[in-house]
Formats: structure tokens, sequence, C-alpha cells
């Protein structure tokens, strides 16, 4: 793979794990008790988590200008690594080896779609 | 016949048919790679990189809002589940509109992330019946 793509595939994982910490900032403010349905969508949490979402989508457009189309997706999967790391140290949610074996997969898949656009 | 072996094919075809709204949903959730792939290939704020991204974000509110109703009809680990096919639609819109070279690996390796996607909807799924049962334990 060329330093540049590499380059362009670091954006796209930096824009998948924003993207993560979005969605964490949005299950915080469902998780908090809101005074109003209007706090429940327009509270600093909620703000910020949307803030990010448009940070993710233009460092995606940012990214395929340097990977190609199908290596998106491939990237996006990373998604899950970061949600179970925020579900353990945030949300003290428990990780099973199913799940272990599921990530090692997305892993090992990351890895033999890269040896392929070598 | 009873009344509810009259409703089961009725059901079963609803189910058929929130399944197929699933996937369409998903190819509409792929379409927003292309866009962000198109609106990559304008200048930054140049009208085609504006129309683009906002076809982009037009695509990924519908298939929020899609989303929501199809989940409502289906097992919530099916629909997380075959959400890993939007790999396939990657190398599938990537090969036919962007004329990118596919080998053995690239395919090996999408199959694999798509494999573990699916295992970490069912892992999921599964550790929160046991959490449920712990609850009803206590």
């Amino acid at each position: 793979m060329s330093q540049s793509v590499l380059l362009y595939a670091g954006f796209s994982l930096f824009g998948v794990f924003i993207s993560s910490i979005s969605q964490v900032m949005l299950k915080k403010s469902a998780m908090q008790s809101h005074g109003s349905a209007i706090k429940e969508y327009l509270n600093p949490l909620v703000i910020f988590a949307y803030v990010l979402f448009v940070g993710a989508t233009l460092l995606s457009v940012l990214a395929y200008k340097g990977i190609p189309l199908s290596m998106g997706p491939v990237l996006d999967a990373t998604g899950y690594l970061y949600v179970t790391f925020f579900g353990v140290v945030i949300f003290h949610e428990r990780v099973t080896p199913k799940k272990l074996v599921a990530l090692a997969l997305i892993i090992a898949g990351i890895v033999i779609y890269a040896l392929g656009s070598a | 016949m009873t009344a509810s072996d009259s409703n089961k094919p009725q059901l079963k075809d609803g189910k058929t048919r929130s399944f197929i709204a699933l996937h369409l949903m998903l190819v509409l959730y792929s379409f927003s790679g292309i866009c962000a792939k198109l609106a990559g290939k304008f200048d930054f704020l140049s009208l085609g990189f504006v129309g683009c991204y906002a076809g982009m974000i037009a695509v990924l509110g519908v298939y929020a809002i899609g989303w929501q109703q199809v989940i409502k009809r289906l097992p919530l680990t099916l629909a997380y589940a075959n959400r890993a096919v939007t790999v396939v639609w990657g190398l599938v819109w990537g090969v036919v509109l962007f004329s990118e070279q596919l080998n053995l690996l690239k395919v090996v390796g999408c199959l694999v992330v798509l494999a573990g996607v699916a295992l970490y909807a069912y892992a999921d799924a599964q550790e929160q019946v046991s959490d449920a049962e712990v609850g009803d334990a206590r």
C-alpha cells in the first residue's frame, strides 16, 4: 500500500473514531433525564455529538480522495473496536469471548484486505 | 383452520417485507459512500462538492429514519448482523462505478470483516439475554 493510501486510510480511521465518540455522547445523553423534550435534543452533549458527526462525514470525504470506495466500509468496521472499548471503560459493560473473536475477525479481515491492496 | 393459522402467512409476509426493506435501507446507506467518493473529486465548497455532500447527508438522514422504522419490525440482532452487507456493497460499487481492481485477498478480507460484524451482533444479543437472566435471578 502506498504511503498516500496509508495517510488517507488514517483520515478514514480517525473519522470512524470521532463518529464512535459521537455515539457515546448520544448514549450518555439518552441515559440522562432531561427537563423537557426540547432539552432532550438540544443539550450540549447532543449538539456536540452532531458537530462531531459532521466532522466525521467531512473526514470520510477527505479519506475517499485517497482510498478506494471498497476500503471505506472495511475501515468503518473498526468502529466496533472503539464502541467495545468505550462500552467497557465508560459504561462498564462486559466483553464476552465471542465478542473478542468477532473483533479479532474484523481486525484479521482488515489486515487481509490491506495485504490485497499492497 | 383457526384465526391464528390464517394470520401466520400474513405475518410471514410482513417479516419478508421488512427484511427486504432492511436491505433496501442498507443499499441506500451504501450510496452515502458513493456521494462521499464523488464529493472528494470536487474542490472543497465548490458547487459539485456541496451537491454531493448534501446528497450524502440527505442519504444518511433518510437512512436514519428508515432504520428506526425497520428495527421496530425486525429483531434488532438480525438487523445489526445484516448491516455487515454494506462491506459487500462497497466492493460492488467500487468495481462498477469507479473501476476499482478486485483480487482474492480483498474479497476474502471483506468476507472475514463481514463475518466478524455479524458475529459481533449475535454475541451482543446473547450478552443481553444472559444479563436479563442474571437480572431475573436477582
